[in-house]
């Protein structure tokens, strides 16, 4: 390559090395004998890109790598395989809540889930493999361009109108014909017509050079563009706080934290609407099919006491809104959608009372809630101090008694009571709120002794409170977004420029009165020759349009 | 009589309006060698008549379309009938509309049948009206998948055109190894696409017997809290059981030809919904399909691309190649709005994130980069001709696959229209 090769044309334009048909008149430049018969590869009208430098650096040599369409198509294809293996089994992130991939993949797939789990293919799309594709593919889409499109531009700005007659018959669309007659008047008439298929007609003497939708050249740059963006915002989303996506649950009339903001989200009350019988079809007659669900949902902003745990947070109020699919509550960039719903009741805090059996007086009812209950409860002349809670109670393997989750299933209470008739150390008393574990777990026999002095319960469901549903919402932040769209809207014009307008071109040359003309189109031949043809029968030429085609590949 | 009703029966005329239309392009075709006639005019005689009757299919197809719209009350394309039977009048949209530019007679040959089977396919699906769940329910829904299948069904013309093609310049009668392994993959198309046809017609001819078969399978469910738990569901076969669900009991099983129990079970790696009856339904479209090829190669006593090929004749090859293109270049902007654009805007309000990588975007996606890497092949590598024909037909795969295989095989957000 460390030779300087000759690259001037005949016509006596200076072309850049690497060109492959004069950029002035057209004569195609250094060629095999073995192709000096073939239609002319048009491709970006035969100039020299960027990339084809002769004495590359380092940073030519990179270039020059992704300037290649070549790899380009590589990376496409490398990167739609990869994805199809991210597919055989759910991704982790279809998993909400905890859950261990390390054991989840194995134990329900078997050995094939564990080396799916192994090879990084359960987290494809977040891999560094895959996003360094997408990087690449990015970084190809800008090289790829710049290297075509500034060429291309210079090239189709200064177009020669009379060109090498090499050239024109090494079309793919040619034409030759003697014309008897006034040839200028010939070129005119057949240059009328051709405007009045839309094209722009400029004449040089007898060479005339037609063009119509160079426009539709920019539609792949304009396109390439918009991906560019596209990808670059999607790459933006890894950036932390440019995009959130977690899950909340919140039981009716609670107020719960929304993770890593200072955010709180309340919901007022859930509903849940189904189809009725009538409404479904025969089949799904009995099911529950939902119709509508609905959050009240109210969003809070923490104004101070936040980050400490000890201190209770002073909310106020930012917006309100009734959440239902498609319909999500927004507040600053900051989404709350339904996602899903839990029908099973909560029960939030019971008022029960307290009896003294050996006299029948009736003290309270009290305020017992099952979350952060206050540690005593002075009821006339008794005293509960509360020594232990349970939220989903149980007997552990070494018999003591513990909680299997956090959520108040089965809650249960130990208090020590002191009052009349009691061991004024206090005796222990166990309480569950609910009456199928007062069953379950024989709540009186437990009690031994204390069972018959006293007594904790709920006079009616007046002195229950419980969370009918649950509301699980999903909370979303992106800021990416506009630029989301920005580049899918320029990626669109580009691609409705590129494919649904063809750039087409027809030169012709009179000498003596042997008329050449040649025709190159960058999509759909089959238009381009109607049109010479259509143009030709007007000016009393008839040919069939089939047989302009000079053969060779038809882009 | 209902709306419904009505465009019920407006489906069935369209169906059949399509089959005729086939077979008036097959006599536009193959009738040209027939004697006493010039063969220029017979095919323009013949192809006319295809190309009104396939019109008027078209035209009732869309009367089938709106009236059912009109009679429940949301655009009919909801679950696998209702879409499938969408994506054959979008084929037909498109290759009417490749028919205008090219007025090319014998794409209807290729063209009507893929539509037929696609129908005919849709109609195994139950056809009631069912009401959509609430995440289903926005206009964006009906913008993307109905974008999303005219996108699609220029895909199908190209892959017509494509076979088409390949049907008319493979050498069946080359010794050498490419002709050889030309024909073999041809052939393979072809049989793949009576697997199809067998699919429809054992579904029908059990229908048609009134069999059924019963299994309650125990299956485990993991919910959003990682809780497990099982639950029972009952599933029902109407092909004779040959694979059973995985885990599963026998209700009911109707003896068949001396089989009363089923061959094998389901494995437990197939997670869609009733996987094991799908699993049934492909074994028993390989068989019905594998029947229907015996038989149509012993009545022909030669491979079928052999026999199509004469009819091919007389078409100028490189047409085929430029439709094939031009189907695909015309499709990419539309499948990029509907299966892409739209798709995102739409899962961005419903699900509130524009791109989860579920399966079917996952797919979606997939398909994509395929005819962006067919354009560029094609346009930067100048393969043309045979390579871009294989991998116009290849891309239909994945588009079916996408469409379908998707729900058979994997599960995800979009199981709600599983087979």
């Amino acid at each position: 390559m460390s030779l300087i090769e000759n690259t001037k044309c005949e016509c006596g334009h200076q072309n850049a090395v690497g060109t492959v048909l004069c950029e002035s008149c057209g004569k195609p430049l250094e060629e095999q004998k073995d192709t000096a018969e073939l239609p002319l590869e048009m491709r970006y009208d035969g100039v020299a890109r960027r990339s084809q430098k002769s004495n590359p650096n380092v940073i030519d040599r990179v270039w020059n790598f992704f300037s290649s369409v070549k790899i380009a198509i590589y990376l496409i294809v490398l990167t739609f395989l990869t994805a199809m293996l991210g597919t055989i089994y759910p991704q982790e992130n279809t998993f909400v809540g905890n859950f261990d991939p390390a054991v989840y993949y194995e134990e329900t797939y078997g050995l094939t889930g564990k080396i799916y789990y192994m090879l990084g293919l359960t987290h494809t799309y977040e891999s560094w493999w895959f996003i360094g594709l997408l990087v690449m593919i990015g970084t190809s889409l800008v090289i790829c361009s710049l290297d075509r499109v500034l060429p291309l531009y210079r090239a189709l700005s200064k177009q020669q109108i009379r060109k090498h007659l090499q050239f024109i018959l090494r079309q793919k669309t040619v034409f030759k014909h003697t014309i008897e007659g006034d040839t200028g008047h010939w070129a005119e008439q057949f240059g009328a017509q051709l405007k009045r298929k839309g094209y722009r007609v400029h004449r040089d003497g007898t060479a005339l050079l037609a063009e119509k939708n160079r426009f539709s050249r920019w539609g792949p740059y304009i396109n390439h563009i918009g991906l560019i963006l596209f990808l670059l915002a999607i790459l933006a989303r890894s950036i932390p706080g440019f995009q959130m996506d977690t899950y909340v649950s919140v039981p009716d009339g609670d107020t719960v934290q929304i993770p890593d903001t200072n955010y709180y989200v309340k919901s007022e009350k859930f509903t849940v609407e189904f189809y009725k019988d009538e409404e479904l079809p025969d089949k799904l007659k009995g099911t529950a099919r939902a119709k509508l669900y609905e959050t009240k949902a109210v969003l809070y902003e923490c104004v101070s006491g936040c980050g400490d745990p000890t201190a209770k947070p002073e909310l106020r109020e930012v917006t309100r809104h009734d959440i239902v699919v498609n319909d999500p509550l927004k507040y600053k960039g900051l989404k709350l959608y339904q996602f899903d719903f839990d029908l099973t009741p909560r029960l939030n805090a019971v008022h029960p009372v307290l009896v003294d059996k050996k006299t029948g007086n009736v003290y309270g009812p009290f305020d017992l809630p099952m979350r952060d209950s206050a540690m005593q409860h002075k009821l006339g002349p008794f005293t509960l101090d509360l020594y232990a809670n349970y939220m989903e109670f149980a007997i552990g393997d070494n018999g003591e008694p513990t909680t299997l989750s956090r959520d108040p299933v089965a809650p249960a209470f130990i208090f020590s009571v002191k009052g009349p008739g009691l061991d004024p150390a206090g005796e222990p008393y166990m309480y569950f709120p609910m009456q199928k574990d007062k069953v379950k777990f024989a709540q009186d026999t437990i009690n031994k002794g204390i069972a018959d002095k006293i007594e904790i319960r709920v006079d009616g469901m007046d002195n229950v409170d419980f969370s009918e549903a649950s509301t699980h919402l999903n909370v979303r932040m992106d800021r990416a977004l506009p630029y989301v769209w920005v580049g899918a809207v320029f990626s669109m014009i580009g691609l409705l420029m590129g494919s649904y307008w063809q750039h087409r071109r027809i030169w012709l040359r009179i000498d003596g009165s042997e008329l050449s003309l040649g025709a190159h189109t960058n999509k759909n031949w089959y238009g381009m020759r109607a049109d010479v043809a259509g143009a030709l029968k007007k000016v009393g030429i008839a040919v069939d349009p089939k047989s302009l085609d000079n053969g060779g590949n038809n882009a | 009589m209902s709306l419904i009703d009505f465009s019920s029966d407006a489906f069935i005329v369209a169906f059949f309006l399509y089959c005729f239309a086939f077979m008036f392009y097959v006599i536009a075709a193959a009738g040209k060698k027939w004697s006493n006639r010039d063969p220029l005019v017979h095919e323009k005689r013949w192809g006319k008549i295809a190309f009104v009757t396939s019109s008027l299919g078209l035209a009732a197809h869309l009367t089938f379309f709106f009236t059912r719209w009109a009679g429940s009350g949301q655009i009919p394309t909801s679950n696998m009938y209702e879409f499938m039977s969408f994506l054959g009048m979008a084929i037909m949209i498109a290759f009417t509309i490749v028919y205008a530019l090219y007025r090319k007679t014998l794409l209807g040959m290729f063209a009507l049948p893929l539509t037929v089977i696609i129908v005919a396919y849709a109609s195994v699906f139950p056809q009631e009206v069912q009401p959509l769940i609430p995440a289903l329910n926005s206009i964006w829904l009906k913008v993307h998948v109905t974008t999303a299948a005219l996108g699609e069904a220029f895909f199908a013309v190209g892959f017509a055109a494509g076979l088409m093609y390949l049907l008319r310049v493979v050498d069946f009668k080359g010794k050498t190894k490419e002709a050889k392994r030309s024909q073999f993959w041809v052939e393979f198309s072809l049989y793949s696409i009576l697997l199809i046809v067998g699919f429809i017609v054992a579904v029908f001819a059990f229908r048609a017997a009134g069999y059924d078969a019963q299994f309650d399978q125990e299956k485990s469910v993991i919910d959003t809290k990682g809780i497990e738990s099982t639950i029972k569901e009952t599933v029902n076969y109407t092909l004779p059981p040959i694979v059973k669900p995985y885990n599963s009991e026998v209700v009911k099983f109707e003896s068949f030809l001396g089989m009363d129990s089923a061959v094998m079970e389901a494995p437990y790696w197939m997670n869609g919904v009733n996987s094991g009856r799908k699993l049934n339904t492909v074994i028993w479209s390989i068989i019905a399909g594998s029947l229907l090829y015996g038989l149509l190669r012993l009545v022909f006593r030669k491979p079928l691309g052999a026999v199509i090929h004469p009819v091919m004749e007389g078409i100028d090859p490189d047409d085929l190649d430029e439709i094939s293109y031009r189907s695909i270049a015309i499709g990419f902007p539309i499948f990029t709005l509907g299966a892409l654009i739209f798709a995102m805007i739409w899962a961005n309000i419903a699900w509130g994130r524009f791109w989860g990588w579920d399966p079917k975007e996952v797919w979606a996606l997939i398909t994509w980069l395929y005819y962006s890497a067919y354009l560029h092949f094609r346009l930067s590598r100048g393969w043309q001709g045979r390579k871009s024909s294989w991998l116009a037909v290849i891309g239909f795969v994945i588009v079916l696959f996408t469409l379908v295989g998707v729900n058979l095989v994997i599960a995800g957000l979009h199981s709600y229209s599983g087979v």
